[in-house]
């Protein structure tokens, strides 16, 4: 085992060529499902990423792969040509403080209020003192637009709201790397447009990778710089997203018009 | 004897197996002193301890020192020995019942309370976002709340016999009546001493840890939504009453079996 980690560490310097994060030749399992089945992937650093593809094709189980919550049965995932499956806990919990993850639902933590869940990594992670984290706090709201809510629970907060509040509690300590799972679920068209503005303008302010991972092909439209197709535990095809929306692929062309005939069926 | 009549007992050996070396990771962090990163939430979990939960472990362990009281004045009336209904009532009170009333009362309300906030926290994604936020989600949520257990729980103990034997004396000289007050007490003290109380708090203790920790691991592995949050609050019910007694067995067969601590004859 040990060996194999040495061989990942090895691997990975090799494989460190400014991608943030790097899958590679990533198989994963639940049972007698197979999720990923030889996934290959770099997202590039400094952009807004997509990864693309129909319900229940593996995306949100790569986010969880990128953050160490799952761990491949086979092959290796990388962050910054770093193997996170070779990672010792210690080093593991350091290298999630790079990442910021935006929840389905925002995953705020109901006991406490929106300005307590917002300010809870610095308080953690950070020797601020707390007229610092509510400077900073603030600024983040105020991003978001929900300065006026600081005191209000999450049971009080519509699903808009509580997803612009987990991504304000997502950037507070300025990753290198924000994921996003699904920001798209639940909210209406109006709000789900205004959200991708927001990661827009928030990542020309702060940089970075993003990386968004959606079903919702108008999402990609707006934001997207890097596509990813996932199907069947494979990406298809990733590229550029202009490159992309021209692609031959067919099932590509499917999924990116919506259409209902191609590869892609109801199975 | 099949595979299918085997798989039961095998499945309740893999959990036992799963809870002791989750329980093993859990205390490692508090006797480690890893816990006390997080010693703000450990405090904060105490005083949610204190507040909602000391009143209905009081009540209860007052209406059982009642039972035993009442039990031991109708037991000794009827022995022709009512005086000595002190006897009855300091074994059942300091021995039996005020242990396992604690212990009820601690699963019910602290072990399910935990495996439901655990649990909403796990399927409502809380427990990753702990997790990748860097912050180790056992020992934010357990470790902290075993440690909470132990700071508050041996005083609210304490009082709680103190609530258990008020009770007994309301019944047995107030109530019923057939004993002075002095010779209720005189009795009563003489049938227990400093080491009882010792082996007392240890048998709470060990049933309440145990309670915290079944409640930890069954919120911990929640998963399959709400219906899944209360099959495991069941679930560690289940588990937390029969660990109850077989604690509260166990701690009367090793602390009073070989000697009963009685001072009757040689």
């Amino acid at each position: 085992m040990a060996a194999q980690d040495e061989q990942r560490r090895e691997d990975g310097r090799a494989a460190d060529d400014g991608a943030a994060v790097r899958f590679v030749d990533v198989h994963k399992s639940f049972g007698r499902n197979h999720i990923l089945r030889g996934l290959d992937l770099a997202i590039p650093d400094g952009r807004i990423s997509m990864i693309l593809g129909p319900s229940g094709t593996g995306k949100s189980v790569c986010i969880k792969h990128m953050v160490g919550l799952l761990y491949p049965d086979r092959g290796d995932v990388l962050v910054h040509g770093r193997s996170v499956p070779a990672m010792r806990d210690d080093e593991l919990f350091e290298m999630r403080k790079k990442f910021g993850v935006l929840f389905q639902d925002g995953a705020l933590f109901g006991s406490m209020d929106l300005y307590d869940n917002v300010a809870f990594p610095l308080r953690q992670h950070t020797d601020k003192g707390e007229d610092e984290i509510e400077d900073i706090v603030m600024r983040r709201l105020r991003e978001v637009g929900l300065e006026g809510s600081r005191d209000k629970m999450p049971n009080e907060l519509s699903g808009g709201m509580r997803k612009r509040a987990g991504f304000a509690r997502a950037l507070v300590l300025d990753p290198d790397i924000v994921l996003f799972d699904e920001p798209d679920s639940g909210l209406d068209p109006v709000r789900t447009a205004l959200l991708c503005e927001l990661i827009e303008e928030v990542h020309a302010e702060n940089g970075g990778a993003y990386v968004v991972i959606t079903h919702d092909i108008m999402s990609a439209r707006r934001i997207a710089e890097y596509i990813a197709v996932l199907w069947r535990g494979k990406i298809v095809e990733s590229g550029p997203a202009a490159e992309l929306f021209d692609s031959g692929n067919e099932f590509v062309r499917q999924f990116l018009a919506g259409a209902s005939s191609g590869p892609l069926g109801m199975e | 004897m099949g595979p299918g009549r085997l798989s039961t007992p095998r499945a309740w050996i893999a959990s036992f197996g799963e809870i002791t070396a989750f329980s093993a990771r859990v205390m490692g962090e508090v006797v480690g002193l890893g816990v006390f990163r997080f010693f703000g939430e450990a405090l904060r979990q105490a005083g949610i301890l204190i507040l909602s939960s000391t009143l209905v472990i009081w009540g209860l362990i007052f209406i059982i020192g009642l039972q035993c009281g009442i039990e031991g004045a109708y037991f000794n009336r009827a022995a022709g020995t009512p005086a000595y209904a002190g006897v009855f009532t300091a074994w059942c009170d300091l021995r039996e019942l005020v242990p396992y009333a604690f212990g009820y009362m601690m699963a019910a309300k602290v072990g399910t309370g935990i495996v439901a906030e655990i649990g909403s926290m796990r399927i409502s994604d809380e427990i990753d976002a702990l997790e990748v936020m860097g912050i180790s989600s056992m020992t934010f949520l357990c470790a902290t709340r075993l440690l909470a257990a132990w700071l508050v729980l041996p005083f609210m103990y304490l009082a709680g016999i103190g609530a258990g034997f008020f009770a007994s004396y309301l019944a047995v000289v107030q109530q019923i009546g057939e004993v002075s007050s002095g010779g209720f007490l005189q009795v009563f003290w003489m049938f227990q001493n400093p080491p009882d109380l010792l082996f007392s708090v240890i048998k709470a203790m060990a049933m309440a840890t145990a309670i915290v920790l079944v409640g930890c691991y069954y919120g911990y592995t929640a998963g399959g939504g709400p219906v899944g949050v209360g099959t495991a609050t069941a679930k560690s019910m289940v588990v937390n009453i029969v660990l109850v007694h077989l604690i509260g067995m166990l701690g009367t067969q090793v602390f009073w079996g070989a000697n009963p601590r009685a001072p009757i004859g040689g």
